[in-house]
Order: C-alpha cells, then structure tokens, then sequence
C-alpha cells in the first residue's frame, strides 16, 4: 500500500497537475555520450555508478551491421515501485512526478534497487570528489532542481542529437506531449505496470532487447568482471566498453 | 496532429501564401506560446543546496572544435561546464569531452610548480622552482643562443631554438615570441592530423576544409570521415548532420573500414578497402561526367577545366576499376553517383580516411572534385566555404626570423603547406639541423606520433636536444622527458583569442580565467612575457617592446578592443560578458536553427564566391582569357557574362580542378588514383587502421575519469573470418607484427570491420600522463602535483589501460600533403605466443630510421616518385631545386 504523503497519486493526464516526461528520439541519439559526461559533473556522481548511460550495440552481419543506441535512465514512473517499498520513506514520488529520494532516511537497505526493474539505482560509495553524501541510494532526479527553477535536466540540455527532450506531459502544446501523441514511441516494461515515464521514438528491437542483454564481447564481459571484482555485493553495472 | 516537422514547413511557407494558411499558422503559433517549455540552459544550480551557480563564458579547448562555453563556478570552484547559448555554431551544446573538460583542472596529477630536472633524462626526479626562476633558466638558455648568433654574424643561428606544439590556441603568441627571438623554427602537428585533406583543398579553392550545411542537406556521401565522433568540428557538425538526416530527412551514405558511430548511423556502410576513397570518387566523378548529370555552368563559369578535359581524364576510373581496387560493388558506386548528383542539395564530407596516406592529397582533391561538377558548392544545403573572422595583432608585431628554417619547411616537401612535423626528428639525427633549446607546447609526440619510440630515444639523447623546456601542466610521456618543466596553466584558467569556422556563422570567441588559476600557477602568456623581458632586460636586443604588455588582459584588449562592430559593442569586455560575438540570435527550442526575436530564422549567407566586386575594385582591371580578373598583378575575381565575382582564393579565382603547381614537382596536376603498397600486401597480412572514440582526444583526456570510465582499453578490432582463419576467439592474447617490432594486445571479434583491416583505437595505452591513464591510482602523490581525488584512489574499477599501437606504426609521409600514412602499416596477426604479456612492446629504432629513407624516396625528388608518375608531362631532369623558403 502507499504510504500517504509519500506516494503521490499519479498525475499523467490530471488537469491541473503536471507530469514531467521525457521523450528519447532514437533516431536522434548518435551515442556521444555528452548526457552521460554531463550527468556526471552536474552531481559529482562517482565513479561506478551511472544516472544515466547509453547503452550501445551492433547488429548485423557484415558488411551489413548497425549500431544501436540506447539512453537510459530512472522512468520516473507513475506508479513506482521502489517508492512503494521502501521502508523509511527515503524514497517517494513528488506530485509533479519526480521520482526522488530523501538520503537522511535512507538505510541503503537495497529494497528500492530490487524492487526497479530498470536497475536505475545505485548506492553512492564512501568516497567523492566534492559532495559529501556517501552510503545511500542514488538515482536520477529528472534533474528537479533546475527543472523547478525553469532549466531542462543538464542531460536534456547538452544532447547533441537533441534526442533528448522533456516537459510536462500534461501541457499539451508540449513538444514532448506531442511527440507522444504523433510518433510511434514505446516505453520499457509497460508490462510491469510501472506507467514509466521515459518515452522511446522508433525503439527497434535491438534497441529494448539490450536492456537486459548480459554483456556479449569479451571486451564488455572483462568489464563487467573487472566491475563486480571491485564492487562486491553490488548488482548495478551500467558501464560501457 | 501535426508533427514537429508539417509544423515547420507551414511555418515558413505561411509567409508567401496568406489566408487560410496564415490563420492555419497562427494558430499553429499561438499554441506554441502556451505550451510552458523549460529553457534550454544558461543558468545552473547546485542540487544540494540550492544556490544558483556563477556563470562565466569561455570558449572550449577539450579538443580543437572551439565550442562556445559557460562554466559554472560553486564556491570558487568549476563543478560544471555546459555549452553557450550566444554561439552560433555550437548552439549550447558540449561533446562528452568538453562536458569533463573541468577535469583538466582538477588532475591529481596536474603539475603544480615549475619543475628543474635533477637526476637524468626521464629519470623523474625533480627539484621545485618558481616561475621566475624558472623564466631566468629559460631565458639565459635563449640568450646565449642570440649572443651566440650575434657574435658569429650567423642569423641562421636563431633557428637552433626550436618550439614545437601540437595544439597552439594562442592566436599569434607563440609566433610573436619566436620571432621576437628571431627564430622560424616552429614546429608544428598537423602532418599527424589532417594536412593532405589541407593541402588536397587549399590549391583546389582555396581554404582547407569544408563546411557543409549539414542541416539543410538531402545527400551526404561520408568519406572516411567520423563526424559524430571525432573530425573537426564533430560537436557542431553533429548536430546539424542529424538535423538534416531526422529532421531534413538527408540520405547518409559512408565509406569507412570500420564501423564507426558515424557509419553505424549511415543509411549505408560501405567497407572500402584502406586508401581506395580516391578511386571510389574518381568512379562516381567519372559516372556523373559520363551519363550528363554534372551542373555544366558551373563547371565552365567556375573551374579551370572543361567538361570535355574532365571526361577524358576520367575515362579509366570506371565503376568497374574502383570495384576492383575497393572492393566495393560498382552497381553501388554507380547508383550512389547518380542519386548524389540528381538529389539537390548534396555535399561530401571527408576526413582522416582518404588523406591520412601516402598520396593522400590526391584523394581529398578527388572528393571535392564531386561537389564541383554537381555545382553544390556554396549552396544552401550544400558543400560551402569555411566561415572565420580574424583579429589584429597587437603592434609592434615582430618580423620573422632572417633566415627559413629547414625544420619548419622542409624543401624535400615543397607543397606540403602545412610542414611535416614527423620528420623532424629524423632530419636532426642525421645533421640536416641542429637545435639548441627545445621547447613544447601541447605535444606529446612520444605518444602520439608514428614509431613513437624514436621520438623517445631523440628528445632523451642530450646530443640532438641539448636543453629541452616544456609548457605542459601535465606529466606526458614527452614531457617527462623534459630539463626544465613551467607549466601553463589549463584551458578554463587563462586567456586565449579564437575564432574558428565551426559552421555557417563567422564569429569570434575568448578564453579568460573562469576562476583564479589554482595554487598560484600561471599561464603560459604571463610566462612569454617574463622570458623575453629576461632575455632582453636593458632593451638592448630590440625584442622587449613585442611585448610591452602590463598585462595579459591589456594583451587581449589589444587584439579586440578595435575591431569594427565589436568596438562598438564594447571590445574586449563585451568577450568577457558574451564569449562570443556577435550574437546571430537565440536558438529555436525545437528546431535548433538561429532565430531572431520574431521567430524567423536567421539564415547563413550563400555563394560567398559569387560577392560581386565593386566599380572601384574592377576600375583599370584587366580580364585574361579564363576570365580571371586581375588588377597590378593580382587576380581579384572572375568575370562571367561581363559580371565580376570575387571567386576563390586560387590563382585564377576559379576552383582549380588543374593543379599547375603539382605538375611543376612531377606530380599529376589532376585528381587521381595510385595504388598504395599496401594495396599489394600477402594475402594473409592486414593493413592495421587507428581510429579516435568519441569520449577522447588524441592523447590529453585519457587522465580525465569520466572519460577514462567511459573508455579505457582498445582490444584490436578484427573480423570474424579473419580471426577465425587465425585461430583467434575474441579476448585472446594477440601480436600484430610490422616492420618495426610488435606489440601484444587482444582480439575484439566484430562484424563491423573489413575482413582485411585490424582497427586499434588511440587513446589508451600510456605510459605517462598521469597515475589514473597508467592505472597505478593507488601510489602516492607526486610532490608536484594537485593532489588525491578520493573518488579516483578508491572508485576506479577497470584494470585495463590498453596498448597503444603508435610503435608499430611506420613513417609513411604523403610527398604531396605531407601527411603521414597512419592507415598504410601492413601488418601481420597471430595468437601471442608462449612467455607473451599483453602490453609487451618490443620496436626497432633502426627500422623508424630505415622507413624514414624509405618514404623520401617518394618525395619528389625520390625515385619512387618518378616511377608512380610516368604520365605526368615535366622535364623529370629539371625539377625545381629543392629549396629553402619562409613562413610555414
């Protein structure tokens, strides 16, 4: 059950209520990583845990191969479920749908990482560069502090692409809104019932399936082993190669 | 509903119909004023607490694109960098290089102080000085070099101070300081960079690159060129490629060995065969001649040649012949060539691929060839001129130096106009010039340059480099190498001027101190002014009023504060406020195109070669039979139909398809193809490529840990089949085996590389540059150095730096261009074998210096040459003497 004050009711298509989205325009993402460097220095995020990523894969056989990639980040859904399992309520839902985390309750109890199915959050490590917030859970914050003040999350503003675009949802002169309304988009899970509130343009299979792809290169794999000898007990590893 | 895209289209086309369509847009218009967007950036804020961030615009020198910036400063320190709104070329956007760029200033590893070797060459060990005595050391190592010259009535002398860069961002200081030494030995990167893309463009029309109006576009053929994720001006040209291919709905088609990010993007990937993109395009040239669809008026008004010269000259390169020498179907060559030339507008964009070998210059001129004869240059959409502005230098401005340096222009390479940097070395050890004091500035050639190992035993041998001084505020394989280190200081900290043709808005740009430079560091124009105060103390030599600065901002202000416009928009401070100028308009939320406050968009200006000159310009001008116009000697334009046109920056003002210039040096005045050696390598050998990622420069970021993160080995690319043949399975230990030695590495088994190519990356590997690029983040800070980030001793999870391949990669300098052949190594590949250690590296400095005797016989009084230009009509017994000359 939601705890009240914490859960927010979902807000997608509320009047009067707005519900921040993003649309990520596939056809537009070129892989640069600009997000993810930008992401990184807005919040001083560590090294080994990710807000956001993109995820990158080739298909094909040659001389006929593409590449594929694929943004991802917290669905700041409407109906989440690590808000409804967090025991402290360290985790909750603002009502204009940030998906957010108070770290003074948090008890890095892992609840909230088992209980995503987008394996968008992390706990920080004990060391950082400049903020001084360690041993909690982390996640993207649909970057709430500039958004209040006005400002696209920092992602949103450096993407070369411009396949990164967020607004209110519920405004629907929006361009995310109409994105929504007139691309064939597609959101990760619907199945789970999350209501995830990233929107994909044009996703093809290559692009979803690598979701939960396990890493197929001996380059990727060495990676990830190399991540898991030095992060033991963690789940999360959003690296690349 | 209407897409994004009908809404565009509506919105512009509202403005000549009127009626319905006006209230249909209206409409459309008012909507869009509802909808409550989030601004696009300008301002930032800290997440934790709250506080609003200072805002300082800066211009970007993460690599060499120059994007705007503004760097964001939270308690006097830089915690985020994000583009800047006001520039119009890169539109408030960084790459994920210029987004980490703040790391630069933050290194552990960053050299703090002014550094005094004290035990042997490369030893490391160091004793810490000031900046002035530092300037003292250097500057009495220049004056006895100048007391020296003087005394023996020697000029030449002066040209014994060598200062080599590879990235040299300071508009004009480092030649000030050189002449005002009286030396001409400046030593440039370019040859390992781009110049016979340069030197295949700059007698063709002119400048050296391209700026294709990439949004606007309906076809693009990609020639080896990763636009989005290295080339020049990846972030802007990125930006708008994928504009016009999502939003213009532009076809891409790219030629490249590898699978890049660019060709993985392409409406199709063609694997060419290494160094046949010339053959390719001569095929295509030959297709659009041949079948009629070549823009005939612009060929006659604006070229040097005809229609009928050209399909003459073209006859061999059938589809048929480009298939052969590149493998790639000629059925696909043919129907690219006519869809290029009957989609209007189109552009090629081409880069390291076809011009990073020998003869490469030939390749780049047969690309741009293809825009010529389908009449796309300068049109919108099109393959269009580069747009810089300049500045003026402060006066008195030094004259250069009395006599040319052979260092900085090398008479074996006489078109070369942009030097061959890697032969520098070579030319010393074996007496062709001496140097005395050495001095780098961004340059790292014992990492970044080809047989890399031979740059190590030349700059550690105190015989060829008596004393050697570096600039850099970091530890690089080169500059460990160094007697005396005075750091500058980073990019974010100091002031530069800058302009840089990034797209199709001419503008300028500054780099000031976004914050105070950390620890009392000082930059490196402070430092110039220092050391030639000290050289010239009692203004005997003449020298110090070059640089009679008070300070370093009354520097800038010298270069800004009379520029027409500018001036009156407030000069220097107007850059300070700004960081760029002028301000074109503000950046449409989703369309990304400039507009004005109207809304309407604020369209770059076309056909800058069709500018007409004036009455007063033409008056007592003279009109030869090609329509050159000329006046006391010079061209000054081109007359069509009795109109005079300023035209392009050649000769004849016309596109210079005819290269009378390379015929005087036996080379083929035309575009075309000649079969590279390693065309003809054994079956079983590969050609071994490199290739730059899009999270790193060339050899600076690899100590920047989110970048470092993102990408920090480079096993070999290697095909399946290719691998297979050999018994390798992705992972396995590898030796890739050339002239020169081998290096030991692993196999990265992909589909996405030619059967007969193995690709390794840059970027990884080092041996220097800091603890966090070596991976030895756990030792101890260096006295000299910034100091511990936490988050780097502890966080760091990958183990594996990767091997760079620069020692086996063989000199290989393009006679024309100057280029080096970095794509021309034929190597061989086999499982490691027993005793091996990835990272192994064992190179021949005796080959590097058997290669190097090796590719002069390509250059144009080589024998080589004579033998691969036998068509060319010159009097093989009376080539021009190789000769010295100025400038460079």
């Amino acid at each position: 059950m939601p705890t009240p004050g914490l859960q927010a009711e979902p807000s997608l298509g509320v009047p009067g209520k707005k519900r921040w989205a993003m649309v990520v325009d596939l056809r537009r993402c070129i892989g640069c990583m600009a997000c993810v460097s930008a992401c990184k220095a807005e919040y001083d995020v560590p090294l080994g845990v990710w807000r956001t990523i993109v995820k990158v894969k080739d298909t094909g056989t040659y001389p006929n191969v593409r590449r594929n990639f694929m943004p991802r980040l917290c669905n700041h859904c409407d109906n989440p479920p690590c808000v409804r399992n967090c025991p402290t309520g360290a985790t909750y839902k603002h009502e204009d749908g940030f998906v957010l985390q108070r770290y003074e309750r948090c008890i890095a109890c892992r609840t909230c990482i088992a209980a995503c199915p987008y394996n968008a959050r992390f706990v920080l490590p004990r060391n950082r560069t400049r903020v001084g917030i360690n041993g909690v859970v982390d996640k993207c914050t649909f970057c709430q502090h500039r958004v209040e003040k006005g400002i696209v999350p920092a992602c949103v503003q450096t993407c070369l692409g411009r396949s990164r675009i967020f607004g209110d949802m519920n405004d629907p002169n929006s361009e995310v809104a109409r994105l929504v309304a007139t691309e064939k988009t597609a959101v990760l899970k619907p199945e789970k019932g999350t209501r995830p509130q990233v929107y994909y343009i044009r996703p093809e299979r290559a692009h979803t399936e690598q979701v939960a792809s396990r890493p197929a290169s001996y380059a990727a794999r060495s990676d990830a082993e190399a991540f898991y000898r030095h992060n033991r007990g963690s789940r999360f590893f959003a690296g690349v190669l | 509903m209407i897409t994004r895209n009908s809404l565009n289209l509506t919105r512009r086309g509202f403005m000549k119909l009127g009626g319905t369509a006006a209230a249909v847009a209206a409409s459309l218009e008012s909507r869009r004023l509802v909808a409550m967007e989030q601004s696009l950036g300008g301002k930032d804020f800290s997440a934790v607490t709250g506080a609003e961030r200072q805002a300082v615009p800066y211009t970007c020198l993460a690599c060499n694109i120059e994007d705007g910036g503004v760097a964001f400063v939270e308690n006097g320190r830089i915690v985020k960098l994000e583009g800047n709104m006001d520039h119009p070329n890169t539109r408030g956007k960084l790459c994920a290089k210029g987004n980490a760029g703040y790391l630069h200033v933050y290194d552990p590893d960053r050299i703090m102080t002014p550094l005094q070797r004290t035990g042997k060459r490369g030893e490391g060990k160091w004793k810490r000085i000031s900046y002035d005595e530092a300037a003292t050391i250097l500057a009495a190592k220049l004056r006895q070099v100048i007391d020296r010259s003087e005394r023996e009535g020697d000029p030449a002398i002066r040209n014994e101070i060598v200062f080599k860069w590879g990235r040299n961002r300071t508009g004009g200081a480092v030649s000030r300081f050189m002449h005002a030494l009286g030396s001409n030995t400046m030593v440039n990167h370019t040859n390992i960079c781009e110049s016979s893309k340069k030197v295949g463009l700059e007698p063709s029309w002119g400048p050296d690159i391209e700026s294709c109006d990439w949004a606007n576009t309906k076809y693009i053929i990609n020639f080896g060129s990763n636009v989005l994720e290295t080339a020049y001006f990846m972030n802007p040209n990125a930006q708008r490629l994928v504009d016009g291919v999502v939003a213009n709905k532009a076809k891409l088609v790219s030629f490249d060995v590898r699978l890049s990010n660019t060709a993985g993007y392409s409406d199709e990937w063609y694997a060419p065969f290494p160094g046949t993109d010339g053959a390719i395009a001569l095929a295509m040239a030959h297709v659009i001649m041949n079948e009629g669809l070549y823009d005939a008026d612009f060929v006659r008004d604006w070229t040097n040649v005809t229609a009928e010269q050209l399909i003459a000259h073209l006859k061999p390169y059938t589809p048929e012949f480009a298939e052969e020498e590149s493998g790639v179907p000629a059925r696909d060559i043919r129907r690219i060539a006519r869809e290029f030339a009957t989609t209007k507008p189109a552009t090629t964009f081409s880069y390291r691929g076809p011009c990073k070998h020998l003869w490469g210059a030939y390749q780049e001129a047969a690309i741009h060839m293809l825009n010529v004869i389908t009449g796309n240059v300068e049109t919108k959409g099109g393959y269009c001129l580069p747009r810089g502005m300049g500045w003026p230098q402060p006066e008195p401005n030094p004259p250069a130096g009395k006599v040319p340096s052979v260092l900085a222009k090398p008479p074996l390479y006489p078109l070369a106009s942009h030097a061959v940097s890697t032969n520098v070395p070579y030319m010393i050890m074996k007496g062709e010039a001496k140097v005395s004091v050495w001095m780098s500035y961004y340059d790292n050639p014992v990492y970044a340059y080809p047989s890399s190992h031979l740059w190590k035993d030349f700059l550690t041998d105190e015989s060829h480099v008596p004393f050697y001084v570096s600039f850099s505020p970091y530890m690089s394989e080169t500059t460990e190498l160094a007697d005396l280190i005075i750091p500058d200081v980073t990019y974010l900290e100091r002031h530069d001027p800058e302009s840089m043709p990034s797209g199709l808005y001419p503008c300028l740009s500054i780099r000031q101190p976004v914050i105070k430079p950390l620890g009392g560091t000082q930059e490196f124009r402070q430092t110039l002014i220092d050391v030639i105060r000290k050289v010239d103390p009692d203004e005997a030599l003449g020298v110090r009023k070059y640089f009679a600065f008070d300070t370093v901002e009354d520097w800038m202000r010298a270069h800004f504060d009379n520029i027409p416009g500018l001036k009156e928009a407030g000069g220097w401070n107007a850059l300070k406020e700004k960081g760029v100028w002028p301000i074109y308009g503000k950046v449409d939320q989703e369309t990304a195109k400039l507009v004005d406050r109207n809304g309407n968009e604020v369209e770059a200006e076309y056909g800058l070669h069709r500018k007409r000159l004036s009455a007063s310009e033409i008056a007592d001008a003279e009109i030869d039979v090609q329509g050159t116009i000329r006046k006391n000697g010079h061209a000054i334009g081109v007359s069509i139909n009795g109109r005079g046109h300023v035209g392009f920056g050649t000769g004849s003002r016309k596109i210079e398809i005819y290269k009378e210039g390379w015929r005087e040096y036996g080379f083929n005045p035309m575009p075309v193809y000649k079969r590279l050696a390693s065309r003809e390598k054994k079956p079983d050998e590969l050609v071994l490529t490199t290739y730059k990622v899009n999270v790193h420069t060339q050899s600076r970021t690899s100590s920047l840990k989110v970048l470092a993160e993102l990408y920090h080995k480079n096993p070999a690319w290697m095909n399946p089949g290719t691998a297979a043949a050999r018994d390798i399975t992705d992972g396995d230990l590898i030796r890739v085996t050339s002239p020169l030695g081998y290096i030991v590495t692993r196999a990265h088994v992909t589909e996405g590389i030619h059967p007969e190519v193995i690709a390794i990356s840059t970027a990884c590997g080092h041996d220097a540059y800091g603890r966090l690029a070596q991976l030895k983040h756990r030792e101890a800070d260096p006295e000299y150095a910034l100091g511990g980030d936490p988050d780097v001793t502890h966080n760091v999870w990958w183990d594996d730096k990767g091997v760079h391949p620069n020692p086996i990669i063989r000199l290989a300098v393009d006679p024309i261009g100057g280029s080096q052949g970095w794509y021309d190594t034929v190597v061989s590949v086999t499982k490691a074998e027993p005793g091996d250690m990835y990272g192994d590296v064992r190179v021949s400095t005796e080959q590097a210096m058997k290669d190097y005797d090796e590719t002069l016989r390509y250059a144009y009084t080589g024998d080589l040459h004579r033998a691969a230009h036998k068509e060319v009509d010159v009097d093989w017994d009376n080539l021009p003497k190789p000769a010295l000359s100025v400038g460079h």
